[in-house]
């Protein structure tokens, strides 16, 4: 996997999942652009209105702890984010619904501890998916995030969780996964 | 070394001898729940899959309780096509309108959750099954249909921590109060988030079954992956009329490992309260006793069982509801209402004033029946109180018992139940 490389944004407090998607949209179909137009608008005023977030043009979230949190299990968050350009999040912890959503929509969550302190909005960071290491080019410093499991990169490649356990069931071993 | 209960579930439902926190497994799943705001979605992924039939038709648990009775054109039209979709797949267990509950009421009262095995479900609060010592744990659509076809989920194992609780349950002191309090110790700066929260010790013995499902309802909104209790002899009373499936008790080992272990004696524990827009600043009542508000509301996957109903009727017999609240109770399953009807706990409710609405999620994620309006302040006995969860953005949402929601109404200003006489 290669390297990616582009700017962050860097919350300042808990980001709640019924704030990314906010609940006039958890019934929408699940669709990454039509799930972007709105992702965040209840995060940060700035971004209530539509495309307020895909706007910004962002590649990365940094975030301290339980990201996504508040145990909704809609999964427009994760799509919104991924229609919206953000090609990794790294925080401190996440909240477990949306940490297995990501895994199962292939973006990645990635647990990297107290980088929010050490980044600010609008830094060029640099992303190597294969070293876990992560740069942060405005300002120097580096952090080591958690190395991925083989199943998550095996799942982000086949293009998410639907597609692996559809090659599984075709293939005749989805009895052996375990 | 030993293993947890969450650990040993995981392993034996994975076919593993143990398994150590931070492994990823595919497990077997015994039960699958969607209800109507994300079934048909479900049901859409299971046919993204290119698969037709589900894995066990009497495994797969299909509720209404999020939109019943549809409040509008737009749910009513969602209604019809997920009863469409359930019908088509021919699942044995429907709870639709009229045989309804909220689903996570619904998943133990009717015994589709078994100590030592996994249910998931398509909402949060499905940590709520760990109070018969299952794993249970909410997840997004592509999992509930993966699960729905394969029979099988994959999980991360988590890390363990365990509360201990002793002492004695004081007056007054409901299984709530102790969710809040322990909200109130540990806040959201992760040292529960994605763990799984194990909770023992003579008070939780000493804890009906609805206490339990009280206390693990609420771990999701502590931030834990899932809370659980090990099964005891309460637990099998409660499973052995209703249980669809054969099961065995298990517990976890003396040397099992947890993260930590914290211990809350619950003498200490008195009436508790979260204020509003953010659960975990978290107050004991006597702090906040005066407070006027305008809502009581009684009701959800947290407290609408037979006995908060108790609770609030001995409270009400024969009082009366302040004149500038309207309380709305709404009890969590059919069941519970018939049985609650029987036990005269409706009556009593009804002859002080107090608005009795057909069992669903009713006002607690503002869809319908009782949702907040600009400037409205809820004394609400539910699980959430950010803002706009019960509807406006503009209303307040205090979150406590329904003991102190129940004493409350009748003054209509936030009341100790300590300093009320009966
Ligand atoms: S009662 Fe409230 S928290 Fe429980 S399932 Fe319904 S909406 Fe969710």
């Amino acid at each position: 996997m290669a390297k990616i490389q582009g700017t962050a944004w860097v919350a300042k407090t808990y980001v709640m999942s019924f704030d990314m998607i906010i609940q006039r949209f958890w019934t929408a179909p699940i669709d990454p652009v039509e799930n972007s137009k709105w992702v965040m608008a209840g995060v940060d005023e700035a971004f209530n209105r539509e495309n307020g977030f895909v706007d910004q043009g962002y590649t990365f979230i940094v975030a301290g702890h339980n990201f996504a949190g508040g145990g909704k299990s809609i999964e427009h968050c994760v799509t919104g984010l991924m229609g919206a350009g953000i090609k990794a999040v790294f925080a401190t912890s996440f909240a477990r619904l949306q940490f297995r959503n990501a895994i199962n929509y292939g973006l990645p969550f990635v647990t990297c501890r107290d980088m929010n302190l050490h980044c600010a909005t609008g830094d060029v960071l640099e992303y190597d998916p294969e070293t876990g290491i992560i740069q942060n080019l405005s300002n120097g410093q580096t952090f080591q995030s958690l190395p991925q499991e083989p199943f998550v990169s095996e799942v982000a490649e086949a293009g998410g969780l639907l597609e692996f356990v559809k090659r599984k069931i075709a293939d005749g071993t989805v009895a052996e996964l375990r | 070394m030993g293993m947890t209960i969450t650990e040993k579930i995981m392993a034996q439902n994975s076919g593993r001898d143990r398994v150590v926190p931070g492994q990823l497994v595919w497990t077997d799943v015994h039960t699958v729940m969607t209800m109507d705001y994300l079934g048909k979605q479900t049901f859409n992924k299971l046919h993204d899959l290119g698969v037709t039939d589900v894995f066990d038709k009497d495994r797969v648990i299909c509720v209404s309780d999020h939109l019943v009775p549809p409040p509008t054109e737009q749910f009513a039209t969602m209604l019809n096509q997920w009863r469409e979709a359930v019908r088509e797949h021919d699942i044995t267990h429907f709870y639709d309108l009229g045989r309804q509950g909220i689903a996570h009421q619904i998943m133990v009262e009717q015994g589709h959750v078994l100590p030592g095995k996994i249910s998931i479900g398509t909402d949060s609060h499905a940590n709520t099954y760990g109070a018969v010592g299952a794993v249970g744990n909410a997840v997004g659509v592509t999992d509930a249909a993966v699960a729905m076809a394969t029979g099988k989920a994959w999980f991360r194992v988590p890390e363990s921590v365990k509360f201990v609780i002793k002492g004695e349950w004081q007056p007054w002191v409901m299984a709530k109060d102790l969710s809040l309090y322990i909200m109130g110790m540990m806040h959201w700066n992760g040292h529960l988030i994605y763990k799984s929260l194990e909770l023992e010790g003579p008070a939780i013995s000493a804890l009906d079954m609805a206490g339990r499902m009280t206390l693990c309802n609420m771990t999701v909104d502590l931030g834990a992956k899932n809370g659980i209790i090990a099964p005891d002899e309460i637990t099998a009373a409660y499973l052995a009329p209703v249980a669809k499936g054969s099961w065995s008790p298990l517990a976890s080992d003396p040397d099992a490992h947890y993260d930590a272990i914290y211990e809350v004696d619950v003498t200490n524990v008195g009436p508790t309260l979260a204020m509003p827009d953010k659960l975990d600043d978290i107050v004991p009542v006597e702090k906040v006793v005066g407070r006027k508000f305008n809502k009581a509301f009684v009701g959800t996957c947290t407290n609408g069982r037979v006995e908060d109903f108790a609770m609030m009727a001995k409270i009400l017999k024969g009082k009366q509801v302040h004149r500038s609240v309207n309380m709305l109770a709404v009890p969590a399953s059919q069941t519970v209402y018939l049985e609650s009807l029987k036990l005269g706990y409706i009556q009593t409710l009804i002859e002080a004033g107090v608005a009795i609405d057909t069992p669903s999620c009713a006002a607690c994620a503002g869809i319908h029946t009782g949702v907040a309006g600009d400037g409205d302040v809820v004394l609400s006995a539910g699980n959430r109180n950010m803002k706009g969860r019960m509807g406006s953005k503009n209303a307040q949402i205090f979150l406590t018992s329904p003991a102190v929601v129940a004493v409350s109404a009748i003054t209509g200003e936030i009341t100790d139940p300590r300093t009320f006489s009966l």
